[in-house]
């Protein structure tokens, strides 16, 4: 009877934690990290390699597929030789039947949003090239 | 009969909790607001993190460490990064650039930090979701 009683208090002292502090302060916790999560957009990186024109060592003799970026009605056009796209997905329907070797590098007009130059990067990205190179314009400081 | 003794524990995480608080803060006010490009970007790229930030507004104005800094300040920087550099950890610098930025001032900045050995460089995204 005894044993019984003993066993009765233990549990219901166990049971009387103070658990309100630990629930406000998980309260605080999840208002905390949602509050957060709602700030910190997931930045990307798409990287590249820098080149100039006429400088640098390269690293292999194959001369690199080049996507030249113009505006034409303010509109974006990337060149590789003779053909023209004007989106992305075109971009990379072109690229894609390229050999990926020799690489690709990429120059822009000066007047070109850099947004373009995103989106050849990220073209020559998802046609399976891994050398990717930016060559800057010479331009007047 | 053991006792558990919240109070110092709660004290604790509040105190964690407040900090955790100030710094993110902190944080976020040195991130530069910027309209980034709107790509998936490269998912190999997202692990290592980048030596020097460098944003670039839409009306030209580069900023390192939430400053407006001139070319050649970058310049000096980048060139300390260059000759400190080491096998294990390359000097990599990031660009945030504002994705309607004309490409001439993304230009002068490459063509500095080229002049001074910087042979990789990474564009931050944001992936939206449909891309352009």
């Amino acid at each position: 009877m005894s044993r019984r009683r003993t066993s009765r208090q233990r549990g219901s002292r166990l049971g009387a934690l103070p658990l309100t502090s630990m629930i406000d302060v998980v309260f605080l916790l999840l208002i905390f990290f949602l509050v957060t999560a709602d700030f910190a957009k997931q930045e990307h990186k798409l990287p590249s390699a820098l080149q100039t024109e006429g400088g640098g060592v390269r690293s292999s003799d194959l001369q690199p597929q080049i996507i030249q970026i113009s505006l034409l009605n303010n509109q974006p056009v990337f060149t590789i030789g003779q053909v023209r796209c004007n989106d992305r997905a075109s971009l990379e329907g072109v690229l894609k039947q390229l050999p990926r070797d020799a690489g690709v590098a990429i120059k822009a007009e000066p007047d070109v949003p850099i947004q373009s130059i995103a989106t050849a990067l990220q073209a020559a990205r998802n046609a399976g090239f891994t050398r990717r190179s930016y060559v800057p314009g010479e331009v007047g400081q | 009969m053991i006792s558990v003794d919240l109070t110092p524990m709660i004290d604790v995480v509040f105190q964690l909790i407040i900090f955790f608080m100030f710094t993110s803060q902190f944080g976020e006010l040195r991130r530069t607001e910027i309209d980034l490009p709107r790509e998936q970007g490269d998912e190999e790229a997202q692990q290592a993190s980048a030596a020097m930030i460098i944003d670039l507004t839409g009306e030209g104005v580069y900023f390192f460490e939430s400053k407006a800094t001139s070319l050649l300040e970058i310049e000096q920087v980048a060139q300390l990064g260059v000759t400190n550099q080491t096998d294990s950890t390359p000097f990599d610098v990031l660009i945030r650039p504002d994705r309607n930025a004309p490409a001439v001032y993304l230009d002068r900045l490459l063509l500095r930090l080229s002049s001074v050995g910087v042979q990789r460089w990474k564009i931050a995204t944001i992936d939206t979701g449909g891309g352009s």
